[in-house]
């Protein structure tokens, strides 16, 4: 490994560590000794890439979203058939990378909130990236002028909620069972209560295969 | 209900048994930190912001206390069983239960509204606290789900709504709202109550009944 090479693999080792503590005991309650420990770093070795605890924090939710984010984005962008399909690959998408990225993912939708402002407006930006997959289908909508303004950015909560009541219970294995649920509930303002039922049984079978 | 109204009575009078100087030194120590945490952040409150607040010793903390945590459990509960009472008063004597969910509602978003620091402890600071605190929050969200679940009562269609309907709706207004929270905009959050209404009574009597009696309620 030459000098880069180990720099990057510090890095990663202390942006896990972090995840890890942090899913472990709360973002309030994670302290730098446990994340250099959990890292196998020393002080000045965490010095050298962070400034402090709040900076690999930070670090830690900008890169987990960008992943994520990059999927979403993908699956929805790919998928060629009807709005509510292009919706299920994006919601798929997202379930899959929380399922595999657990701790990431608890840091980014839980932690975030109460990790200070700039955490928070993370978390918000993060999730404000869901209404553009969202807003194209209110054009499916007879009723659509009459939608509530806020209704993606309720929706991108809900959402929200699913995954991180999951994560919370340490039950992220359970997410891909919940998938249809989700996108039934997601697709029900835009395109009705059995359309939705429909697009999530399609879902459902799909995974059960 | 402003945080330093929370407990505090005047210390030293005398006539108090030991264990009513004891609980309001709890009460003290509760509003003390809810002070503290709406000046500087839950993440860096530390006891000596508690004790300050709060005009008490640290030997006192300890003497109800376990630790700040602890502390600021007991200030979530109140809060929580501040709203409680609320919700339960607002929806009394109503008999609908559209009418019911819309009070319900308006009762907490109101709350919120005219108790940003309040609002901001138990919505915001409480993600974060570590395992108990994140249990309890749970706990106090899941209260309203038997509240929606009566609304299936409502509904026309055979298909039976799926069963995280409640819970997906709920969980849907409570990140809205941390999040205008966490944003500083908790004075607003009254503003959504029209969309926060139409939502909790859409998947129950369908969006277009939703709608009109969401805005008839204001």
């Amino acid at each position: 490994m030459n000098r880069d090479e180990a720099g990057a693999d510090q890095r990663r080792r202390i942006l896990e560590a972090t995840a890890d503590v942090v899913a472990e005991r709360g973002y309030q309650e994670t302290t730098m000794e446990e994340i250099v420990r959990g890292a196998k770093v020393g002080y000045g070795t965490f010095y050298k890439h962070f400034d402090d605890r709040e900076a690999a924090f930070l670090t830690l939710i900008d890169t987990a979203i960008k992943r994520t984010a990059g999927r979403v984005e993908e699956a929805y962008e790919r998928e060629e058939g009807p709005w509510p399909d292009r919706v299920g690959a994006a919601l798929g998408a997202l379930f899959e990378d929380v399922a595999a990225h657990p701790n990431a993912a608890r840091a980014v939708l839980v932690e975030a909130v109460a990790a200070g402002p700039e955490a928070a407006a993370r978390h918000e930006a993060a999730l404000k990236r869901l209404a553009p997959l969202l807003q194209p289908g209110r054009e499916l909508n007879p009723r659509q002028a009459e939608l509530p303004k806020s209704l993606e950015e309720t929706l991108a909560g809900g959402i929200v909620w699913v995954l991180s009541q999951r994560l919370i219970a340490g039950e992220a294995a359970k997410l891909r069972a919940l998938l249809p649920e989700t996108l039934e509930f997601v697709l029900r303002p835009y395109v009705g209560e059995d359309e939705a039922a429909r697009e999530a049984g399609e879902v459902a079978s799909a995974i059960s295969a | 209900m402003p945080a330093e109204e929370l407990g505090p009575l005047p210390a030293g009078r005398h006539g108090f048994s030991r264990e009513h100087v004891a609980h309001h030194q709890r009460e003290r120590l509760i509003a003390g930190l809810a002070t503290a945490v709406a000046e500087r952040g839950y993440a860096e409150v530390t006891l000596t912001d508690i004790t300050r607040a709060a005009k008490v010793s640290r030997r006192v903390f300890y003497e109800n206390f376990e630790s700040r945590e602890q502390c600021f459990l007991a200030a979530f509960d109140v809060v929580v069983a501040h709203i409680r009472e609320l919700l339960g008063e607002a929806v009394e004597g109503i008999p609908e239960w559209p009418q019911r969910a819309i009070a319900a509602t308006r009762a907490v978003l109101g709350f919120l509204a005219a108790e940003p620091d309040l609002a901001r402890l138990c919505m915001v600071e409480s993600r974060g606290g570590g395992p108990a605190v994140t249990a309890r929050f749970n706990e106090a969200v899941g209260e309203m789900v038997p509240l929606l679940r009566l609304g299936r009562a409502e509904r026309d269609g055979e298909r039976p709504l799926p069963h995280s309907t409640e819970d997906s709706v709920i969980g849907s207004l409570v990140s809205l709202v941390y999040r205008k929270v966490a944003a500083g905009e908790a004075e607003r959050l009254e503003d959504l109550l029209p969309d926060c209404a139409e939502f909790v009574l859409s998947p129950y009597l369908g969006p277009a009944e939703a709608s009109r009696l969401a805005r008839e309620a204001l």
